[in-house]
């Protein structure tokens, strides 16, 4: 009983306390707002380029055309030091004739017979091998290039490095404007709650000669600044889901991202959003009144 | 029935000072000597003036009471407890045995008379129910029944202060402090705020007041201590009071 009226009261006095100064308290949910909204930007930018990553490390893999003079005996030279390499997950021999079955079925795929105009076409053969490790692809093709009857390796190494790149410059580069902008969200929310305490002075006076704990002087001062960070969320999880339907179908194509059709992707992004609104809002409002409050008795 | 066999309810501690100071000096920090060496004890009842000239240490002395500075020298005790060795999280719990008055009324002005007085047993967390039966209670013990729901800025100031004594009382205190709380008032109003403390008084709560007022302490023939330079030059009942002055 005690707690719920204490709990009613600091609600209650943040919620006056919200809209007694509610130029200031809108503003400081405005930065809430542009914070979040560039995050959930960086967090469904970094997860589509994480999955496209998945996507590629999946197609990563290292293939080796054996020359056609390559004796059995030689091959399975290669075959066995190639299993030997550090990453490699498999290797698998495709004949010529598989080759040429393959090219087929690729035609019949497309809706085409295969024509060779009568001509007794031959194909490489060739081993291919994938990856326990997608970053091992280039010492993989190195250590096969050494070996005579290797005519050719072909790896997917580079578009998966080139890919790796940017998701790590637009992950820093995001990481240091969110955490610039939360930065600027943290001094609005102290700035808030400090002209709060400022304009209830005259309260806490009598609060404090009347007996009122601390709990009861500080809290709705805390909350104050959580209502911010809670209002922000809010709008931002609203207007994310509101645009979040022509943005889904983008997702799934280009950066083949299956998950992002799931509903658990929004949830989880609404979470992140609201827990960091709340706990913005918070430490912002915890550091203001530990810094105005504290001194006095 | 075991209640039957007891005593009839008595404090274990009933003759000891519900306020005692021992020793007790003040030092600003700014090297201004507020009081020394000040010895009193006040019983549990009693009713007192605290006079001097402006300067005196009055004020530094209630505020020592109410624990919102410490004594830098001696031992301050307010209803059995060492202000100087309480921890901060204990001041709310003596601050609600300890009603506090002052000159400037110290009202909040956007609530109504009945809402000041109701505030304070808000923030203190006391139920709903204990708030609408003892705010009418109050406001009527000192006399504004018919001004519940007035602002401080439609009242007199004496009504202002009897809205902060009523305030004052919502704990129940066993002590009342009030700094000068007729400086503000004309002389009629005066007695009436100095009546209403005597009443308070009468119903058992120790009274401490300081004041200028001159007239009314030597009418009053309560006990004073007199403040002169941080020092206590006299305490003494009215009798001798008066004989001297
Ligand atoms: N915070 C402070 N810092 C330094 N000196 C102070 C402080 N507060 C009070 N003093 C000094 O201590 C002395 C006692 O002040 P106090 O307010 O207790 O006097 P008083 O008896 O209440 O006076 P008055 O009748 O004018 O209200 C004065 O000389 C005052 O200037
Ligand atoms: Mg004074």
């Amino acid at each position: 009983m005690g707690f719920l009226r204490f709990a009613g009261f600091s609600v209650v006095r943040a919620w006056q306390g919200f809209w007694r100064n509610a130029m200031m308290s809108l503003a400081a949910t405005a930065t809430v707002v542009l914070m979040l909204s560039l995050l959930a930007a960086l967090f469904i930018i970094i997860s589509g380029l994480n999955s496209g990553l998945e996507f590629i490390e999946s197609k990563v893999g290292v293939t080796v055309r054996l020359a056609d003079d390559l004796p059995e005996i030689g091959r399975e030279l290669i075959i066995r030091d190639a299993e030997a390499l550090p990453g490699v997950a498999t290797v698998t021999y495709v004949s010529p004739e598989e080759a040429l079955e393959r090219l087929r079925e690729a035609y019949r795929a497309a809706g085409q017979e295969l024509d060779t105009g009568g001509a007794n076409i031959k194909l490489y053969s060739s081993l291919e091998i994938t990856l326990t490790d997608a970053s091992a692809g280039s010492s993989v093709a190195a250590a096969l290039a050494e070996h005579d009857g290797v005519e050719r390796i072909l790896t997917k190494q580079d578009e998966y490095d080139a890919l790796l790149g940017i998701i790590n410059v637009i992950r820093t580069a995001g990481i240091v404007v969110v955490g610039l902008v939360g930065i600027t969200v943290l001094f609005m929310i102290i700035n808030t709650i400090r002209i709060a305490v400022f304009s209830r002075a005259p309260e806490i006076e009598i609060m404090r000669l009347v007996g009122a704990s601390d709990s009861f002087i500080r809290w709705p001062f805390i909350l104050e600044g959580v209502l911010c960070g809670l209002i922000g969320s809010l709008v931002t999880i609203v207007a994310v889901a509101a645009i979040w339907g022509p943005i889904q179908p983008i997702m799934v194509s280009v950066f083949q991202m299956p998950i992002a059709v799931s509903s658990q992707f929004l949830a989880t992004l609404s979470l992140v959003l609201l827990a960091t609104g709340l706990g913005l809002g918070a430490l912002g409002s915890w550091i203001s009144v530990r810094s105005y409050l504290a001194a006095t008795t | 029935m075991p209640s039957l066999l007891r005593k009839p309810a008595r404090p274990p501690d009933a003759d000891a000072p519900v306020i005692s100071m021992v020793d007790v000096g003040v030092t600003y920090p700014n090297g201004k000597v507020a009081l020394s060496d000040v010895n009193v004890a006040l019983a549990a009842g009693d009713f007192a003036f605290l006079v001097g000239p402006s300067g005196a240490g009055k004020s530094t002395f209630i505020r020592l009471l109410i624990r919102e500075q410490r004594a830098t020298a001696g031992t301050v005790t307010v209803a059995g407890r060492d202000l100087g060795r309480m921890r901060r999280g204990a001041v709310p719990g003596l601050r609600r045995r300890i009603g506090t008055v002052f000159q400037d009324f110290r009202l909040l002005p956007a609530k109504t008379v009945a809402e000041n007085v109701a505030f304070a047993l808000e923030v203190t967390g006391a139920p709903r129910a204990t708030i609408r039966e003892r705010v009418p209670r109050l406001l009527s013990l000192v006399g504004l029944d018919r001004h519940s729901g007035h602002l401080p800025s439609q009242l007199s100031g004496g009504e202002q202060q009897r809205t902060a004594i009523a305030r004052a009382l919502v704990h129940d205190p066993a002590i009342l402090i009030a700094d000068e709380p007729t400086g503000n008032l004309d002389p009629v109003t005066s007695w009436e705020i100095i009546q209403l403390l005597i009443g308070i008084n009468d119903l058992g709560t120790t009274v401490l007041m300081a004041t200028h007022n001159q007239e009314i302490v030597n009418a009053m023939r309560r006990r004073v201590l007199a403040l002169e330079g941080g020092r206590l030059v006299r305490d003494e009942d009215a009798a001798a009071y008066e004989r001297e002055y």
